[in-house]
């Protein structure tokens, strides 16, 4: 099959060179269309990279970027921790309701929430911690209770006729056996936050943060410097991306064999 | 005094969501004895799609309780989850772990020391053709290494008593004659070792076991299979001469039993 069909023909696998060949044209298609945007008040690349020079180099984007980092490591953290308790309670059936309300409120939208948890955190920096973990728990209690569901039961078995123990079973087969989908799950969510991060920073803006500074910005219609801000936390939030990718590969390198090429 | 047991299943009833799955069933596998050379027992549980095989197999196991009846092993006392070796039908291995780490887990579990759980995966690994395999991860395997990955894992701990549930499934001429080679070889590397097979291959089963067990339910006056099942027929293979002889399975008499159970797969 020649190259070209293989790009058009649906199921097709591709190697990495034409990949990448692809992701190019996007890249530069993405970058023409930029340059000959009709809308006159869209900032032009040159503009847009000038005021990141100044945010960067003039007025603090660098602290401001690590305050954001800060946040989201920090809401992640408790999102990990509060969640993977939760889903791996799935298998003892007292928790299951508990479990099952938790990833029901996954529909509240977070802004009715900045009320009620603002008399609970006093606001600031607690405030924006608990919407960012609380938006991002929902989610992952939800994806990850499933996976912990739909283990099958011969898998318990498997290792019940080994004479492992039940705490031995959980720890092989709910908490090893999904760790490569926890991480996969994991890197949704920190999409999700990462996403929400603008809104949550502008909450409260005396702690900083690029949200906090997006907002200012936005405030003054200065637009080149919103994009400029936008364009930091799209490149971050690949980067993050990436590096989670990365991290299930180097832990769980089973995860990677099992995904088939068509 | 009979010969010695080395699993009585006795009296086991089970039923299931208001249906009578298994009824008084009983089933005896012995101690096979030859004074030249270490004999364990191979038998095969045959039976039609849906006749409770794997329900018994999980009885056996110790992974379901029967509402009635007991499973005694060779010490006579009753069998336990851990005690009894199962290879499922889809070979399950921890998909997280090498094989190697497959096999190292199972000792761990089994109270072996770590060098004691090193040495006995390295000579299961050799012995089962897998040595070149042990650090892949049991996606990286084809279904027969899967196979032999997933037997090996059983015997980390020295148990005597393997349940397969349905092993010739999906194999070619060639891995099915492989397989069968294999189980003969676990069989027969401990006087106590006892394999029972669960599968509806006629031919596969004869070839390998030395005891088949019909599993069935009883005919109705119009011939229709119906109510609970129990074993229907017990077939000695020692005593009619098809049992450990090589080319067996090209006798006449072999071509008879295996039309002979056919007709009965029918009536069951």
């Amino acid at each position: 099959m020649t190259h070209a069909r293989r790009l058009f023909w649906p199921n097709r696998a591709i190697d990495k060179a034409m990949l990448l060949g692809v992701t190019g044209f996007w890249v530069a298609l993405a970058f023409i269309v930029w340059l000959a945007s009709p809308w006159a008040s869209l900032p032009g690349p040159g503009e847009v990279f000038g005021a990141l020079r100044s945010l960067w180099w003039e007025h603090g984007m660098g602290p401001e970027l690590f305050t954001t980092l800060g946040l989201i490591g920090h809401a992640l953290f408790l999102t990990v921790v509060i969640s993977l308790l939760l889903s791996y309670a799935t298998v003892i059936n007292f928790f299951r309701p508990l479990v099952a309300a938790v990833s029901k409120l996954r529909f509240l939208g977070l802004t009715g929430l900045v009320a009620p948890f603002t008399l609970m955190t006093g606001g600031g920096y607690d405030l924006k911690i608990a919407l960012l973990t609380f938006g991002m728990t929902t989610f992952f209690v939800t994806a990850m209770a499933q996976v912990v569901e739909e283990i099958p039961r011969e898998q318990f078995d498997h290792l019940r006729v080994m004479g492992a123990s039940e705490t031995r079973i959980l720890w092989e087969v709910v908490v090893l056996g999904t760790l490569d989908k926890a991480l996969d799950i994991l890197r949704q969510n920190l999409a999700i936050g990462w996403a929400m991060i603008t809104m949550v920073e502008g909450i409260s803006r005396a702690e900083g943060g690029l949200g906090a500074m997006i907002l200012n910005q936005n405030k003054h219609f200065k637009l080149a410097e919103v994009f400029a801000i936008l364009f930091v936390i799209l490149a971050v939030g690949l980067v993050l991306d990436y590096l989670m990718a990365l991290f299930t590969r180097l832990v769980c390198p089973h995860s990677v064999l099992e995904r088939v090429k068509r | 005094m009979g010969p010695a047991l080395v699993l009585e299943v006795r009296d086991v009833s089970l039923t299931l969501g208001g249906n009578h799955i298994l009824h008084n069933l009983d089933m005896q596998i012995v101690n096979r004895v030859r004074s030249d050379k270490t004999t364990g027992q191979i038998a095969a549980l045959l039976g039609p799609s849906g006749v409770g095989k794997t329900r018994l197999l999980r009885i056996i196991a110790g992974l379901d309780k029967p509402d009635a009846g007991t499973v005694i092993g060779h010490d006579g006392k009753s069998l336990a989850a851990g005690e009894v070796g199962v290879v499922f039908q889809h070979y399950p291995l921890l998909r997280h772990r090498t094989v190697r780490g497959n096999l190292e887990t199972a000792g761990h579990m089994n109270g072996l020391s770590a060098k004691e759980t090193k040495d006995k995966a390295s000579e299961l690994l050799e012995r089962f053709g897998l040595a070149a395999r042990g650090e892949l991860y049991p996606v990286q395997l084809s279904g027969g290494q899967r196979q032999r990955a997933a037997i090996a894992q059983q015997l980390m701990k020295h148990k005597t008593m393997l349940l397969l549930d349905e092993p010739f499934s999906g194999l070619d001429p060639a891995a099915l004659k492989e397989v069968i080679r294999l189980l003969v070889e676990v069989a027969h590397m401990h006087e106590l070792n006892t394999l029972l097979i669960i599968t509806h291959d006629i031919r596969a089963a004869l070839v390998a076991s030395d005891t088949v067990f019909l599993l069935g339910r009883q005919p109705d006056a119009a011939g229709k299979p119906t109510g609970p099942a129990r074993v229907q027929r017990m077939i000695d293979l020692v005593a009619l001469g098809l049992a450990w002889q090589s080319g067996a399975e090209n006798t006449p008499e072999f071509a008879r039993l295996e039309r002979d159970i056919k007709d009965d797969f029918r009536a069951l």
